[in-house]
């Protein structure tokens, strides 16, 4: 008589990392330019350029790492709303960063900061979800049970 | 349904960045003169950004000049030549200099950096005065030597009773100095302190003696385009000084000048008179760079405002009260020409039509389709003031197709013989324009 199969969890995805991070740093733009915005003070919005253009290079690492999660059989089903939450996430961003580029206020105020906050909320819920846009492939095993 | 978010979604920032930098500069010549057109500010997704590629000049080409006018180079292989200056015995002094280089503070920075590479405003300067000397006055300099070196990044430089005053960005430096002389080996001493580092975003430091050599005035530029180094950068900044050529004491002459490149004296009536380069990215015919007559305690508008009243909502927080002071220049020279020469003529040594009024250098727009500037252009005078249309004395330092860049003309002045001389500082060249009789 064959034995049952199980399932156990599989090797973790690399991806996740690099959304979290990268996720991290564009939610803390939120809250440079917030201070830009209080108190005029230009450092807190070169914060906010810096922040936003290293959060857009770790999601251009993420994507790259979602890939390898891919090719190595580590990525399960792609799971659709975390996909177009940190997509739409990303080219906000892209965005964003070119409204950053502009000189003093004007920067930052009205459109830097709105867009800053849109996507600190769509990360915030990405971060709830797990920071991954797939499940874990899970492994099936023989079991001995 | 992915497919079709991302693509609606990469269409919309293509469309938008597309928007944003497909504004074409108008007709330079509605903003000449007194009253220049000044369209709605916009403000750029993508920095705007357009420099043509530095060539420099291939051999036997040279800059256009009118008929009846004759060019010639006077010197070549120079370091970055910014400044010519004649003296009373005839001998040319050429300030070979760039900026001491800024710390990027922005990612901006460093891309804006490279690309303004590009057009040649990386090349390093001597840091040095070189002398040239024609006895014959046939524009072939019979003897060429160092005058001064290991300067810091120098500028404006005046000659007034036996002392040269060389303004580097971070002082005015005085050498006791007879024309004649071709090295000075005595270490200058420091008259003043001009605000300088650690950001130094518009290094140069124009310079002139005043009419009677008692005062020397001083252009110093803004720390940034618009207050995007911080307000505390700012202090002390975009404005002319007067400074007391014996004790070095300096005032605030006249403020609000973003960055005055170039300062002369109106012979005759010892008006002082400046070349202001206005403001950047608010759009390719904003703000217009002006020439103006420099009054005494008079506040230009930089930053709060531009030409008179019109409010940059880009410095925070503004100040309502000061762009209430803000008085309007003499004339404008449209946007972005990045006027940086300035000479008065000295009657019809270069051609009959330029007796009364100034040379300009345009040294050119590094940020504005089509490209504007980048030529030596003669605004007329009457009755003491600027009027009428600025007209093109040197063109061809852009190439036909605005592509290449062979030039940038700097520096302007008229030698011994009312020759004029133009710097070069991408070529390393400084031109010789002389009129049928000389």
């Amino acid at each position: 008589m064959p034995r049952p199969m199980t399932t156990s969890p599989g090797m973790p995805l690399f991806h996740p990392f690099f959304v979290g991070m990268g996720g991290a740093l564009l939610i803390a733009a939120a809250f440079t330019d917030a201070m830009y915005v209080s108190n005029s003070l230009m450092q807190w919005a070169n914060f906010s350029a810096w922040l936003i253009a290293a959060g857009l290079v770790l999601a251009l690492l993420a994507t790259i790492m979602l890939l390898i999660d891919g090719l190595f059989g580590r990525a399960g089903r792609i799971r659709l709303p975390d996909l177009v939450l940190l997509g739409a996430a990303a080219i906000l961003s892209l965005f964003n960063v070119f409204v950053h580029t502009r000189d003093a206020w004007t920067s930052v105020m009205p459109s830097g900061i709105v867009l800053s906050w849109l996507v600190a909320v769509l990360l915030l819920i990405a971060g709830l979800r797990g920071w991954r846009v797939t499940e874990i492939r899970a492994i099936r095993t023989r079991g001995t049970v | 349904m992915i497919r079709t978010l991302v693509k609606s979604t990469v269409t919309l920032v293509l469309v938008a960045a597309l928007g944003a930098c497909d504004t074409k500069g108008g007709d330079p010549a509605r903003q000449y003169g007194p009253d220049p057109w000044l369209p709605e500010p916009q403000q750029y997704l993508l920095p705007p950004m357009s420099v043509p590629q530095v060539v420099g000049w291939q051999p036997g080409e040279m800059p256009t000049v009118a008929a009846g006018m004759h060019i010639q180079a006077m010197a070549t292989g120079l370091m970055h030549p910014r400044i010519v200056y004649a003296l009373p015995n005839g001998d040319v002094l050429v300030v070979e200099s760039n900026g001491p280089g800024t710390e990027p503070f922005r990612p901006k920075d460093y891309i804006q950096g490279k690309i303004k590479a590009r057009a040649g405003a990386a090349a390093k300067g001597g840091n040095r005065i070189t002398l040239l000397r024609d006895t014959n006055g046939d524009g072939v300099p019979e003897l060429r030597t160092v005058l001064v070196d290991h300067l810091h990044s120098p500028y404006g430089v005046a000659w007034v009773a036996g002392t040269l005053y060389v303004a580097n960005t971070d002082a005015i430096l005085a050498f006791p100095f007879t024309p004649g002389q071709t090295r000075i080996t005595a270490s200058g001493t420091k008259l003043a302190d001009l605000p300088a580092g650690p950001i130094d975003h518009h290094w140069t430091k124009s310079m002139v003696a005043g009419p009677d050599g008692t005062k020397l005035y001083v252009g110093v530029g803004s720390n940034s385009n618009i207050t995007e180094n911080g307000m505390a950068a700012e202090e002390g900044r975009a404005a002319i000084y007067e400074v007391d050529r014996l004790t070095g004491t300096k005032r605030i002459f006249a403020s609000g000048t973003r960055n005055p490149t170039n300062l002369a004296i109106q012979p005759g009536t010892g008006q002082l008179f400046a070349v202001v380069n206005e403001r950047d990215e608010i759009g390719p015919d904003l703000v217009p760079d002006y020439l103006t007559s420099v009054k005494d305690g008079a506040f230009y508008g930089w930053p709060y405002s531009y030409w008179g009243q019109h409010v940059d909502q880009r410095v925070h927080p503004q100040n309502p009260a000061m762009v209430a002071k803000a008085i309007k220049p003499d004339y404008g020279l449209s946007s972005h020409v990045a006027a940086l020469g300035l000479a008065f003529s000295q009657g019809e040594t270069v051609s009959p039509r330029f007796a009364d009024g100034v040379f300009v250098a345009e040294h050119g727009s590094w940020d504005r389709v089509p490209l504007n500037g980048y030529q030596v252009v003669f605004v007329p005078f009457a009755n003491g003031r600027p009027a009428g249309t600025p007209i093109p004395v040197m063109t061809g330092f852009l190439a036909p197709g605005q592509k290449v860049v062979r030039g940038r003309p700097v520096g302007v002045t008229l030698d011994r013989s009312g020759a004029l001389l133009v710097a070069d500082d991408v070529g390393n060249v400084v031109w010789r324009v002389s009129g049928g009789a000389h």
